[in-house]
């Protein structure tokens, strides 16, 4: 008789102890009317108690859920409870807040079920830490979890604060206009022109008039001014690309402009200020270009003062599951598709390419998939004819298998290397946990030297 | 001109954004002369856009609508009634009579 007092837990109390949670917490009776809405409803929602209570659940909670596939219904229906359900509800502004739903039935002291009860807790802070997380691996519309590009990643907000003139290298279709465009949107001059121009698809005369411009009579057929791209991109900044395409004539001229920070129209005779930033940006290994003296050592000198090298697509293929997500996301919101992902096989095939064209080459082929497989999942079939080479054969699943796991074998080892064999710190590299690591390490046969990272620290010690 | 209401068992769809079912009903002289159901597979904001303005809708009443969606609904140049609820054929004669800014046909908080 004593211990049924010591259990007995007056009414009152347990609505101080609703009204106390963080978490959202509402119950229905059978014909979905709303009969208790807590204070964290009311703060989450944004909907007044009393406004609440009487009208129907859908109509106050608003989620995603709420028409096909009511987790509260399915509670109601199945008689079991559901747990941690992530969906998203809008607000009377129409912000959707993303919420984690539990439910589970209403009973009275006699089981019998008076009706559901759901709870949800705001993951707005969550979902705002996992979006800044990913932001570690995206900078503008680049995306990388390689740690050559994450160390460009890095230092690129004071490389863009500093306006000193950038030099980018990398390969055709690695994105240096790209990277060029983030340096100038974390800049100072963003919001100001960000014009790009290709130095090696002008011959030396008109490449002059599109720089600088021209005045009316310079030459025949000038019968007004034209404002040249230095002059467009005043305050802002200017890519030139190829700049190791210049001729030689050509490059003491842009010396001249990078020294002074003047330019002349043709036809003109004053000098006019530009205040410009400049990027170049290039293909070729521009020292190697010194070396042959095809292009200039002064003028490399100049442009040389930040350099960012771009590594191919081969050297970083860890990438290409996140890029293509990234393509695959961004042609669902131009096209107005709903292509969910791609297929393991598809990725495989994806993996065991090599991309002389880079980035774009990898773009291009999500295009063309996208072409074939409007919606669902990118299969195999919808790859272009080269790719889809490996699928050939009666080996053809061994071989995608081979592929994979070379491509995972390459990853792992460079991981490896890079933490000084430390397992812990490889797994945290590769954003997996560490008994994937091991697992990985076993099934794929990797050979691992004697020392790890944790006895080396042990003898540093 | 055509009205179009995101509707789910006979009442407002509570979210715009995952309809199922749009109701298009033409309305001449304040009178609506005909309607009929269409359904609504698109999922992203630019195709039901499209899909609504590909229909002639010019005004679309619902209940609740997440930003994303209304902005590029309203560069169409399709105006939301958002935030409604009711009775489908309520919510209709309303609008007709122009008395749907009555409390009774607004979402709770809204």
């Amino acid at each position: 008789m004593k211990k049924d007092k010591l259990y007995q837990i007056p009414d009152h109390v347990t609505d101080v102890i609703l009204e106390s949670i963080s978490d959202g917490v509402f119950t229905v009776d059978h014909e979905w009317r709303i009969t208790s809405f807590n204070h964290a409803a009311e703060e989450i929602t944004g909907i007044p108690r009393d406004e609440a209570i009487g009208k129907h659940c859908r109509e106050v909670f608003r989620s995603n859920m709420c028409e096909t596939d009511c987790a509260l219904r399915r509670t109601m229906n199945e008689g079991k409870p559901f747990v941690d359900t992530s969906t998203y509800i809008v607000n009377s502004e129409k912000r959707r807040i993303p919420v984690a739903v539990s439910t589970s039935l209403l009973k009275d002291e006699n089981g019998i079920v008076l009706g559901g009860v759901e709870t949800f807790r705001d993951m707005s802070l969550v979902e705002e830490l996992r979006k800044k997380l990913d932001a570690r691996y995206q900078v503008g519309d680049m995306v990388s979890r390689s740690p050559s590009m994450h160390r460009i990643f890095t230092i690129l907000p004071q490389v863009a604060e500093s306006d000193s003139t950038v030099l980018i290298q990398g390969e055709t279709g690695t994105g240096k206009e790209l990277l060029s465009r983030a340096i100038h949107e974390l800049s100072p001059r963003r919001g100001k022109p960000f014009i790009t121009i290709n130095c090696g698809a002008f011959p030396d005369t008109l490449l002059e008039s599109e720089l600088f411009g021209y005045k009316a009579g310079a030459f025949t057929n000038a019968t007004k001014d034209k404002p040249g791209h230095f002059a467009v991109a005043e305050g802002g900044t200017i890519l030139l690309d190829e700049i190791g395409d210049l001729s030689a004539a050509f490059q003491v001229r842009l010396l001249r402009v990078l020294q002074d920070r003047t330019f002349q129209p043709l036809g003109g005779t004053k000098p006019v200020k530009a205040d410009v930033r400049v990027i170049v940006a290039s293909n070729k290994d521009l020292s190697k270009l010194v070396k042959s003296e095809t292009f200039r050592q002064d003028l490399f000198y100049r442009i040389n003062v930040v350099r960012l090298d771009l590594p191919p697509l081969r050297d970083r293929k860890e990438d290409i599951p996140m890029l293509v997500k990234h393509f695959i996301s961004r042609l669902n919101r131009l096209r107005g598709r709903s292509v969910t992902g791609i297929s393991q096989k598809g990725l495989a095939l994806l993996l065991s390419h090599d991309y002389p064209g880079n980035i774009r080459e990898l773009e291009n082929i999500v295009e063309h998939a996208f072409v074939l497989c409007p919606n669902g999942q990118i299969e195999s079939h919808c790859l272009p004819d080269n790719l889809r080479v490996l699928l050939r054969g009666p080996t053809t699943h061994a071989k995608i298998d081979a592929a994979l796991q070379s491509v995972e074998v390459q990853v792992i080892m460079d991981a490896l290397k890079r933490n000084k064999y430390n397992r812990l710190a490889t797994a945290r590299d590769l954003g997996i946990h560490k008994s994937t690591l091991f697992r990985k390490i076993k099934i794929l046969g990797i050979e691992l030297p004697k020392l790890d990272g944790r006895t080396q620290q042990k003898r540093a010690r | 001109m055509k009205l179009a209401l995101t509707v789910c068992e006979n009442r407002i769809s509570p979210l715009f954004d995952c309809a199922r079912m749009l109701l298009i009903v033409d309305i001449v002289d304040r009178t609506s002369t005909g309607r009929h159901f269409e359904v609504l597979h698109y999922e992203s904001p630019f195709s039901r856009a499209a899909k609504l303005s590909d229909l002639g809708v010019k005004v679309l009443i619902c209940g609740a609508v997440s930003d994303q969606f209304a902005n590029i609904i309203e560069t169409y140049g399709i105006k939301i009634v958002p935030f409604v609820a009711g009775a489908v054929d309520d919510v209709i004669d309303a609008y007709l009579t122009g008395g749907l800014y009555n409390a009774k046909f607004r979402m709770p908080g809204c």
